[in-house]
């Protein structure tokens, strides 16, 4: 084989610390170098033996057959030959192949990555996550529900007599529910109501107080079912658990999903639903006011008692139903495009009275 | 061999500690890192590890000639399985002690002795892996302590630290970083750590009442004082002569170091973590300064191979300081 190359280079040949001045022979297509050290040892280094680092023109080979000797070649021309030589041989690793791109072209990738990740955690992972949930079977709503009901429970009065009051009200309605609603009054200053997974409305008793007319309480019950009748805590809680693997991923931090799991549970009520889910309850609830003939208007006017309360504290309902005007907009659309009847209920009416008492 | 080579040298030698590594190179290898460890959801991580600690060795050079780690993903791999198993069977024990005493203390208690317990194999593993394979000049660093001798004495500190409530810590803190540097092997180069717990204990009482006193302003000379007490206490042997290290950092170089590297990181949201990582090596390469009379081109190969065979060592997942 012709050897028509020749370059002075430095070896260190792992016995001692010191330098050995080197020439180096090699041949065009760089299969194997020639070492002659000190004008006088000759060593044959084969090319796949080879192991190397590449600092700009700076090489440092070494050799596994070798122990701890360490070939030093400085040489801009020769690092770069070296270097396509050890690429056609399959002896870069992807690291490497990938680190040889240039900065700005892996910045490149790693944000489209980052991007598709992002667009994945807000397009596709919703509609995946939801339909795990419907996966789930109703028994894990209810057991969640209860869970949380229970601790609930634990830490608020309930207002019995208003309690009873309220399913009676709600018993006049017909909330196109599939599974059985229990509704609950609370004592609290807290403007607040909530619906949980396994059908249990929760009101607070603030809320009541500064509703005016009985199409307000009926837009707050036929809201919160509506919630219960799509699943949407249940779908929440997916979307977040779902959420919550991808971030993890994202910082390759993989415990921590029970935490959210136990979190979610925790916190089920103040559990923000997507703005989607507010709308769904929204017009599903308006629904169930015009079905039951009663004023849909109730719904604005909730909406407006809420945003009124919002001035004086901070009630959960708000900060988690974002954009109310935006809401009462729509509402307010849809009430004028749709034919609806309105029948006063006297029986409605009074059980209203007795429950503002 | 003639015998000249040992005679003409007994004079001072000069050596210069520098650090190459640049910001936007290191950032480059942790983007790629952070790339493969996302696609390998997380499998990536210790070869990941072994990129990163390369480019650092790397670009860590004294007198111009650059250090070298060779350890590799695989071998980092197999010590991160044997944690992984380790942590298994203590889990494992810990349900079944659970079980069968039905004492919660019981259980808890062992669950902590247990993973107690692995400290000092793991600072045992992490050294001798570590050492061998970082290299000089085609030199070996190795770890020459007795594993079991280092366990005995860990846990008899530990057993010190506890009836004193705490305050033999800086002993065993000291103690251990004694024992695994003088440890420590270059070629026929021998180090050593004239470290001790009461200078230990006093410089870190002093640091922090002062710090308290001074709102926290003192905390960078605290810092500063700390590196000198790891550096100033390391010192290499071979035969009559010898090499002593001394800091040159001040407390104002640290208070520049530090807050620069907290505004980098913060205001790039964390992204310029890999440039304030860059300086902290720069600075601590500069401040080093080093003087004696051993000749580094007349050192000889003494420390064997690493024969990753085994892998028995390969424990280098622990974060423990290695300077």
């Amino acid at each position: 084989m012709m050897i028509n190359n020749k370059i002075e280079a430095v070896y260190f040949d792992g016995q001692s610390s010191a330098s050995q001045p080197t020439t180096v022979l090699f041949n065009d297509t760089l299969n194997e170098l020639r070492l002659q050290v000190e004008g006088k040892i000759s060593l044959v280094w084969q090319l796949e033996d080879l192991q190397f680092e590449q600092y700009n023109s700076l090489l440092e080979i070494r050799n596994k057959n070798y122990s701890g000797a360490l070939l030093k070649i400085e040489d801009k021309d020769f690092s770069e030959k070296f270097f396509a030589a050890m690429k056609q041989n399959k002896r870069i690793d992807i690291h490497t192949r990938l680190l040889n791109l240039g900065l700005s072209k892996i910045t490149a990738i790693a944000v489209c990555l980052l991007g598709s990740i992002v667009l994945a955690y807000f397009y596709v992972l919703p509609p995946i996550a939801e339909k795990s949930a419907e996966l789930l079977p109703e028994s894990f709503d209810n057991e969640i529900g209860n869970v949380f009901m229970e601790a609930f429970l634990n830490e608020n009065d309930v207002d019995t007599t208003k309690t009873k009051c309220l399913e009676q009200f709600a018993a006049e309605l017909n909330l196109k529910n599939k599974k059985k609603l229990r509704f609950t009054v609370v004592k609290s200053k807290e403007v607040n109501a909530f619906a949980l997974p396994n059908g249990q409305i929760v009101v607070f008793s603030a809320i009541l107080e500064n509703m005016e007319t009985p199409e307000e309480l009926v837009a707050l019950l036929g809201h919160e079912a509506s919630h219960i009748n799509h699943r949407h805590s249940t779908k929440m809680l997916c979307r977040n658990l779902a959420g919550y693997m991808v971030v993890s991923l994202l910082f390759s931090d993989v415990n921590g999903v029970m935490a959210v799991l136990a979190e979610n549970a925790q916190q089920l009520h103040s559990l923000s639903y997507s703005r989607s889910f507010e709308q769904e309850a929204d017009e599903q609830g308006l629904k169930i006011l015009m079905d039951n003939n009663v004023n849909p208007n109730g719904m604005v006017k909730l909406f407006e008692q809420l945003e009124k309360e919002s001035k004086i504290s901070i009630p959960k309902i708000i900060s988690s139903h974002p954009l109310t005007n935006e809401r009462k907009e729509n509402m307010q659309k849809i009430i004028s495009a749709t034919a609806h009847e309105v029948k006063s209920n006297n029986k409605l009416n009074a059980i209203f009275e007795v429950i503002k008492k | 061999m003639e015998t000249s080579m040992t005679q003409n040298t007994n004079q001072a030698q000069s050596y210069r500690l520098e650090f190459f590594g640049k910001g936007s190179d290191y950032f480059a290898i942790m983007i790629v890192n952070w790339l493969l460890t996302l696609i390998t959801l997380g499998l990536y991580y210790p070869w990941a590890r072994a990129k990163r600690l390369r480019y650092v060795y790397g670009q860590t050079a004294l007198n111009n000639e650059r250090f070298h780690f060779a350890g590799t993903g695989n071998e980092m791999f197999r010590g991160f399985i044997k944690i992984i198993l380790f942590y298994v069977a203590v889990i494992i024990s810990y349900m079944l002690l659970f079980i069968v005493t039905q004492s919660q203390l019981l259980a808890v208690l062992f669950l902590y002795l247990a993973i107690f317990a692995i400290i000092p194999f793991a600072i045992h593993g992490s050294f001798r892996y570590r050492m061998s394979r970082t290299s000089y000049r085609g030199i070996r660093f190795g770890y020459r302590g007795d594993r079991n001798e280092l366990v005995t004495k860990f846990f008899k500190w530990v057993f010190f630290t506890i009836i004193t409530f705490g305050i033999y810590g800086a002993w065993l803190q000291m103690n251990i970083r004694r024992y695994t540097h003088q440890n420590i092997r270059y070629g026929d180069v021998e180090f050593s750590n004239n470290a001790n717990g009461a200078d230990w204990f006093l410089l870190n009482l002093k640091g922090y009442f002062l710090t308290i006193i001074t709102l926290g302003i003192y905390s960078f000379w605290w810092q500063s004082e700390i590196f000198a007490y790891y550096i100033d206490n390391m010192r290499m042997t071979k035969d009559d002569k010898k090499i002593n290290c001394s800091s040159t950092a001040t407390g104002g170089g640290f208070f520049r170091l530090l807050i620069v590297n907290f505004l980098i990181t913060v205001f790039t949201l964390g992204f310029g973590k890999a440039w304030a990582d860059m300086r902290t090596q720069n600075f601590i390469c500069d401040h080093v300064k080093m003087e004696g009379d051993i000749n580094i081109d007349e050192i000889h190969q003494t420390e064997e191979e690493y024969t990753n065979a085994f892998g028995e060592d390969a424990m280098d997942f622990f974060e423990i300081d290695l300077a």
